[in-house]
């Protein structure tokens, strides 16, 4: 049972676009228990991980993906003919860092805290799907407030808003810095 | 140890690029993200505690750098000049005379220490993020083309007059709103039109209505082809079926053996 159970979470991953949740997975399998589905998520990325296997399943964004492992990336590069993927800009990923600690938050908020205006940034980052709005704030001018959009985590490979670094892993680095200066 | 080594690099363009002459200021003051940073920058080359900030030194070269600057790009300098602005009032704060001797929350500086900390913080955040982003970039996940939608597939609304005449008053707005600068005397007759969508539609299957009306070259050309639509719709030629309101119209060529009401019978 736990190999069919394996087998079908296989499938179901490899022909997902999306990343694929847990809920929908029993949705689809039915009556499965967590420990089994668990389990088989276990012994399915176990058998990925071995070296002689090209890709991976990855968690990303609260579902499970099949990608590609790093090592093998100028490979699909070769294929694709793609020389670099395109980074953000410093300028967005400072204003998306902000949205991502501090949302919900709107512009003159986010303008704010990095002494520079934020406009075209946001503009940016809404055209990418990284971020979205999600409603007025309450205040005089009813500025937009922003989040952090699924596509975000998936961009970053975190999991949840949980697997941001944490603040202590901030203080820690700043710490580093400061000691190295000194 | 791994920041260790990211951040090394980086001061050191940072500090060569200080010690260009005068004239190549201008690209110094580029390599910032924002007046936060420069302070931060020069915080960090005078080895100064950032809580304990000497106002006067910082002021002054912070000035410095804005004085070198012959031009004044207003929309990004505006912002250097604030935090200028914010340094002098602090600076003329701490001048003052205070009727007590203030405890640490009365610093008139704590209002920039909360700001270059919280800046700082999303500083390393970004660089953090960066290491994730590069690392993800070599994760390649498969990407799919959109499935195109089978007719018998889509969930099928039969349009309305009213539907069409509302969709077409928004294409008319959108096309409004955009600027014609070449006026084009070309005739388009609705005969011709029609031959043209229903070749269309042939040679495509099936059309976005939408898409194609904002293709249209003029206004005029635009309005003719709606009109043929209708004509077609009443002929029982075509299919215009629209999902949802205010969404593309789709057409599609109506085969001879289809009965009136076609596939979204069910």
């Amino acid at each position: 049972m736990n190999d069919q159970l394996k087998v079908i979470l296989e499938v179901l991953i490899f022909i997902s676009q999306e990343p694929l949740t847990r809920d929908k997975i029993k949705e689809v399998v039915g009556e499965v228990s967590d420990e089994e589905l668990e389990a088989g998520f276990q012994a399915l990325q176990e058998d990925y991980a071995s070296s002689c296997r090209g890709i991976q399943i990855i968690q990303t964004a609260g579902g499970f993906l099949f990608a590609t492992k790093p090592e093998h990336d100028q490979w699909v590069r070769r294929l694709l003919q793609i020389e670099k993927k395109t980074k953000l800009s410093s300028a967005a990923l400072e204003t998306l860092s902000i949205i991502a600690y501090h949302q919900p938050v709107t512009q003159a908020e986010i303008s704010a805290i990095r002494g520079v205006d934020s406009t075209y940034c946001l503009k940016t980052l809404l055209q990418k799907k990284l971020i979205k709005i999600v409603g007025r704030k309450k205040a005089p001018g009813n500025p937009l407030i922003y989040r952090t959009s699924e596509r975000f985590l998936q961009y970053f490979g975190l999991n949840s808003l949980d697997d941001l670094p944490k603040e202590e892993e901030i203080a820690k680095i700043l710490e580093e810095e400061k000691q190295m200066v000194s | 140890m791994e920041q260790e080594n990211q951040e090394q690099p980086e001061t050191q363009v940072q500090n060569q690029d200080f010690q260009l002459p005068t004239d190549s200021y201008q690209v110094k003051l580029e390599i910032f993200e924002g007046p936060l940073d420069l302070l931060l920058f020069l915080i960090r080359k005078k080895k100064i505690d950032i809580h304990d900030i000497p106002i006067a030194i910082i002021t002054r070269d912070y000035l410095e750098y804005l004085d070198k600057k012959e031009q004044i790009n207003l929309d990004r300098e505006a912002e250097f000049l604030l935090i200028a602005s914010l340094l002098i009032y602090i600076k003329s704060q701490m001048l003052l005379p205070r009727e007590q001797e203030a405890g640490e929350r009365d610093d008139p500086r704590q209002v920039l220490i909360d700001r270059l900390l919280e800046y700082q913080k999303i500083k390393v955040a970004s660089t953090l993020l960066r290491e994730k982003e590069e690392d993800q970039q070599q994760r390649w996940i498969r990407t799919f083309l959109p499935p195109v939608a089978k007719s018998e597939e889509a969930e099928l609304l039969v349009v309305s007059l009213f539907d069409l005449a509302e969709s077409f008053f928004l294409l008319m707005k959108r096309k409004e709103q955009e600027n014609f600068r070449v006026i084009k005397g070309k005739d388009v007759s609705v005969e011709q039109k029609i031959k043209e969508i229903i070749s269309f539609l042939e040679k495509n299957g099936s059309m976005d209505f939408l898409e194609y009306f904002s293709a249209q070259e003029s206004m005029e050309e635009a309005l003719v082809s709606f009109f043929c639509l209708l004509e077609l719709i009443k002929n029982h030629l075509v299919l215009a079926v629209q999902e949802q309101l205010f969404q593309t119209i789709r057409v599609w060529l109506r085969k001879s053996q289809t009965p009136p009401h076609g596939p979204d019978h069910e």
